[in-house]
């Protein structure tokens, strides 16, 4: 009996220690990072590790989900969750510093009303070029039309 | 042979048989199957799809059959229709090809204002993708569901393909019913948001329209959807290919193909395929039904998107558009302009709306086309 206390302790001791893996809104934290921000929304963290090493890190601990993409931009690594995780975005600042940037956003409808919004109003412009395009041809084609039925009619 | 050798190989011979591994959950899809078979057959409800995906939804809830499994890592005869179908994204793009050698861009042409009306016909689209993502779908099955408001089929195909196949067969079936019951679900709501006197407003005859500019409007149209939703184009450039070749008319042959045998070749690969998606174990959740709830909403408030934006832009114009034709923005070619038609003729017997109507009713092709192609930039 006293084998298995002393084993359920241990346990309970061991359990929280591998489930309380450092991670911000379900995603994954670097351990050993100095914490520069903090809200409810959003952390800002550096590590002493290079932009590789992150992504690498990163990359690993996201291969299971499948509704994540991953975006280069000129300054930043942009990780980005189109599944119902409730974290959005994970920016990883690039750099030949041995330093690299993460920051972690959480979910939120900002970013989702402000991008349909904007997709939305981004059909209205398609089709308004479109307008504007058809109504130049149009323009051009019915004077070259008028200034073929004009030769024709003077000779 | 002893007795007890006869039973078990009689029971050997029965457990291959579908009756003994038969689940009671394939009951309700034969219902579904059914209900889809016997709207298309007695309601001729687009019957040229709901046929073939209600005979796929039926012959794949038997247990056992080999349609749309693997064996020995070879896909079954309906997988394969499916894999290069549409995984490969073949069909729409094809349905796309002959649906474009059937249009006459000529109303569209003639009043190029009516482009607008199909952009905003696609306000459920985007409203739809808010509630569906409130429902815990997740963004790529948000923009699936949204597009089916859109009222177009190939393009509700392509993007669910794209970004949540395993909705594939609520999405389509969605789609293609609702499609199918456009003159039930637009009045009403045509009614309700336009007045007597805007239902009677009279359309000045539209202009004819040359073979040039015919010719050039395909051109046109690919190039600026190549430009600003690239992702769009394997679609609309064959929708405008078939155009080209129709209006061109020196590929009378191509023509015919495209609008007649191809498409129809295609049209019985797509419908079986996407029925043969709809397995009892797969579809028998409340993600479906949600699809089809939402679906209905995302038609409403893309009809009244459409005539919003017609009333928007009465606001600015000298010459007046009846209203009604705004519902025809949603893309549901020719079914939404009849109704236009037959809602007009109802406020006045002598005012035809029904090629005014064909404007949006085309613009409504490219606006959800284009919205397509803003979801797909979303994500890839």
């Amino acid at each position: 009996m006293k084998k298995y206390v002393i084993l359920l302790i241990g346990l309970a001791f061991l359990i929280p220690a591998s489930v309380m893996a450092e991670d911000f809104l379900e995603a994954p934290v670097i351990p050993g990072g100095k914490v520069l921000l903090k809200t409810d929304s959003r952390l800002e963290f550096t590590v002493p590790k290079g932009h590789r090493e992150v992504l690498r890190y990163y990359k690993d601990a996201l291969k299971k989900l499948k509704d994540i993409r991953i975006r280069e931009w000129k300054n930043d690594t942009y990780i980005e969750d189109d599944g119902n995780l409730p974290w959005h975005s994970i920016t990883i600042s690039k750099g030949d510093t041995s330093e690299t940037k993460i920051i972690i956003v959480k979910d939120n409808w900002t970013w989702i009303l402000g991008t349909l919004v904007l997709r939305f109003v981004g059909v209205f412009i398609v089709l308004l070029l479109l307008f504007l395009a058809m109504g130049i041809s149009g323009l051009i084609i019915s004077k070259s039309v008028a200034r073929a039925e004009a030769k024709k009619a003077s000779a | 042979m002893t007795f007890n050798e006869i039973l078990d190989l009689l029971n050997g011979i029965m457990r291959t048989t579908g009756v003994f591994n038969f689940d009671p959950k394939v009951i309700v899809m034969w219902a579904i199957a059914s209900l889809f078979i016997y709207l298309a057959i007695a309601k001729k409800y687009e019957p040229l799809l709901l046929l073939p995906i209600g005979f796929g939804i039926f012959i794949v809830n038997f247990p056992l059959v080999p349609m749309m499994g693997f064996e020995h890592g070879r896909p079954q005869l309906l997988q394969f229709f499916y894999h290069y179908g549409l995984e490969w994204e073949i069909i729409p793009c094809v349905i796309f090809l002959g649906l474009g050698a059937m249009t006459d861009f000529g109303p569209l042409i003639a009043n190029p204002k009516t482009l607008l009306i199909g952009a905003g016909a696609q306000l459920g689209v985007f409203i739809t993708f808010t509630g569906t993502v409130l429902a815990g779908f997740t963004l790529k099955e948000a923009a699936s569901v949204g597009i089916i408001g859109g009222a177009d089929g190939p393009t509700t195909v392509y993007l669910t393909t794209l970004l949540a196949p395993q909705l594939l067969g609520a999405n389509a079936l969605a789609a293609y019913s609702y499609m199918a019951m456009v003159p039930l679900i637009q009045p009403p709501i045509m009614r309700m948001m336009t007045s007597k006197e805007e239902r009677k407003i009279r359309m000045r005859q539209l202009r004819p329209v040359s073979k040039k500019e015919k010719m050039l409007f395909p051109m046109v149209t690919a190039g600026i959807i190549a430009l600003l939703v690239p992702s769009v184009i394997p679609l609309m450039g064959m929708f405008m290919l078939g155009n080209l070749m129709k209006e061109s008319e020196v590929v009378g042959r191509l023509t015919e193909s495209a609008q007649g045998s191809l498409m129809n070749i295609v049209t019985i690969f797509l419908g079986v395929s996407v029925g043969a998606t709809m397995y009892a174990d797969k579809f028998l959740s409340w993600k479906p039904l949600f699809i089809f709830g939402l679906g209905l909403v995302d038609f409403a408030v893309c009809t009244i998107g459409g005539i919003l934006t017609v009333k928007v832009m009465n606001l600015f114009l000298k010459e007046k558009i009846n209203p009604l034709i705004g519902s025809a923005g949603v893309s549901a070619v020719p079914m939404a302009a009849r109704v236009s038609q037959v809602e007009g003729l109802k406020a006045d017997k002598t005012n035809h709306l029904l090629m005014h109507a064909m404007g949006p009713n085309l613009a409504g092709v490219i606006g959800s086309a284009a919205a397509a192609g803003m979801f797909i930039a979303m994500f890839h």
